[in-house]
């Protein structure tokens, strides 16, 4: 069911859509362990073209979350509807969604343009087409001249723009993105930061951006999404009602500092009760 | 050139060449007979004959082809198995029992079976050089395509791949690095069990193995280095130019390993 809901025709995704959350609980069943609850009945909308960034303590499920919103987990109970808010027109979950990983996941025998291309490989585009197709997205996302180079031939932040690119090349309505930039050195992090805001303020994409930063949450967010340690739940929404087009100089802003204060207080509690627990075998 | 890459090269060279000259003295100098060791220049001098008189290439190319006969079927047919398995349980379920027996034993200790079956001839020879190297391909294929990361596998699931295309262009390729290393496993086994079964499989043959138990039977011990020493080249220069594909074929994991991510 879950394959099957890919084949979808690509003009009927290139819609707004929005995500309605209900009642989603998550349990690992650990053997030889009591279940674990990742999430715990969570509601939540994330209307189309608003940038949502989950924010909480490690183990809190927020990365769960984004992957039973992408149909690549599903929930123990509650259910996700994706539907295009105008018609009420709804999509299975996964066909209008596309996720950039935390690892990246990118295909280490394919080179730069390949790995972009894969999406459209798959679903039948020919080669030359692609590849045009690919290399205008990364030319999009900053990087050209690397067609050809292997993923392990690049830096960081290179490689972080050809998975964003392999991500947008599908022109999914809705953009799931877990701690995309969590590994990379804070310049590198700060470069990339600015480019997905640009590529989000020229796009307006549906975008779940999973963080531990609040510094980041603050900075991209329409509205930061706090959630408690384990078992995950919402504790507050806070809207970030800063102005757009944004750019890095933000943060020394006095809304900027007065918003994290407020976002640190919520999650100061949070990490407190995680770093408590023990942690489990499952994942985040 | 760097003072390293010149180390690089001639500290090898260097290092047989000094073993020769001191093993070329020492049997001068304390007269050692012939037959128990000969001079580095009495086993050229054979080598020579050897390949003047044509039993050298004779011999090497039966062996050279017995190795690679073996080898093509053990590697068609054991990279084929270790793909069904991962892909199929109930397959892996079958087999498992098989390999779990048969990867253990020593492969030297079916010849006498398969000379009851076979006889001594070319038959009996690719066989037994086919089942040596089955085993670790099987293995390590099946091992390669269950490592594979998980998560490249639902990252080509969001992209929208099937599972028959998760399979080729997922699945097998990231298997590649432990495949190769099946095949290189593979082909030494192989060389070993072609050669001990050549020395076993009669006086009617053919191959270096049979040169060398016919050699030792009447004492000639200049013969017998001759052909080790071509044995030892020639297993050099497969294992070589296997590792030179190798990289050709999968130069990403060459230094990253089959583990990248």
């Amino acid at each position: 069911m879950l394959l099957a809901s890919r084949f979808i025709r690509s003009d009927d995704v290139r819609v707004e859509m929005d995500v309605r959350v209900e009642a989603v609980s998550k349990v690992w069943n650990v053997a030889g362990a009591s279940p674990v609850t990742a999430l715990d009945t969570v509601h939540h909308r994330f209307p189309s073209g608003r940038f949502s960034c989950l924010l909480g303590p490690s183990g809190c499920g927020k990365s769960t979350l984004a992957q039973i919103v992408g149909g690549l987990e599903t929930p123990s109970t509650g259910r996700i509807s994706i539907f295009e808010p105008a018609s009420g027109r709804s999509a299975p979950p996964g066909a209008a969604s596309i996720m950039m990983w935390q690892g990246l996941n990118l295909f280490p025998w394919r080179s730069v343009v390949d790995n972009v291309a894969f999406g459209l490989e798959v679903a039948g585009v020919g080669r030359a087409e692609r590849h045009e197709r690919a290399r205008a997205m990364l030319a999009t996302v900053g990087l050209t001249g690397f067609d050809k180079h292997l993923p392990r031939q690049l830096s960081g932040g290179m490689r972080q723009r050809v998975a964003l690119a392999r991500a947008l090349i599908m022109e999914r309505p809705i953009l799931l993105m877990d701690e995309p930039f969590a590994a990379l050195d804070a310049q590198t992090k700060i470069v990339m930061q600015e480019e997905l805001l640009r590529i989000f303020e020229a796009s307006r994409k549906t975008v779940l951006f999973v963080t531990h930063a609040i510094d980041e949450a603050i900075l991209l967010g329409d509205e930061v999404v706090v959630m408690t340690a384990r078992p995950g739940r919402i504790k507050e929404v806070i809207p970030i009602d800063l102005p757009r087009p944004r750019s890095f100089d933000l943060v020394n802003t006095k809304a900027f500092g007065a918003l994290f204060q407020r976002v640190f207080h919520l999650i100061r509690e949070e990490v407190t009760k995680a770093m408590a627990k023990p942690t489990a075998g499952a994942a985040a | 050139m760097t003072k390293r890459r010149l180390a690089e090269i001639a500290l090898p060279a260097l290092s047989i060449i000094g073993f020769i000259a001191v093993w070329q003295i020492v049997v001068e100098v304390r007269g050692i007979p012939p037959i128990y060791l000969p001079a580095p220049s009495a086993i050229a001098v054979a080598l020579a004959q050897m390949a003047r008189d044509g039993s050298l290439w004779i011999n090497l190319a039966a062996t050279i082809s017995r190795i690679f006969a073996g080898f093509a079927v053990a590697a068609i047919c054991g990279v084929a198995l270790g793909l069904l398995m991962g892909r199929s349980r109930i397959v892996a379920q079958i087999a498992d029992p098989w390999l779990a027996a048969l990867y253990p034993l020593p492969k030297i200790s079916l010849i006498p079976l398969m000379i009851i079956w076979l006889g001594t001839g070319e038959t009996y020879n690719i066989v037994m050089s086919a089942i040596s190297a089955f085993f670790p391909i099987v293995l390590s294929t099946y091992a390669g395509v269950q490592q594979v990361d998980r998560g490249l596998v639902l990252a080509a699931r969001d992209l929208g791949a099937s599972p028959r295309q998760i399979q080729a262009k997922v699945i097998l390729p990231a298997a590649v690095p432990h495949i190769f290393n099946g095949l290189q496993l593979g082909m030494g086994v192989t060389i070993i069990l072609v050669v001990a079964a050549e020395m076993i499989g009669g006086s009617d043959q053919t191959g270096m193995g049979y040169l060398l138990i016919n050699a030792g039977q009447v004492m000639d011990t200049d013969k017998v280095f001759a052909s080790l020493v071509v044995m030892a080249v020639v297993g050099a220069v497969i294992i070589k130019l296997q590792r030179f594909i190798d990289r050709k074929a999968a130069p990403w994991a060459v230094h990253a390993g089959p583990h990248q991510d």
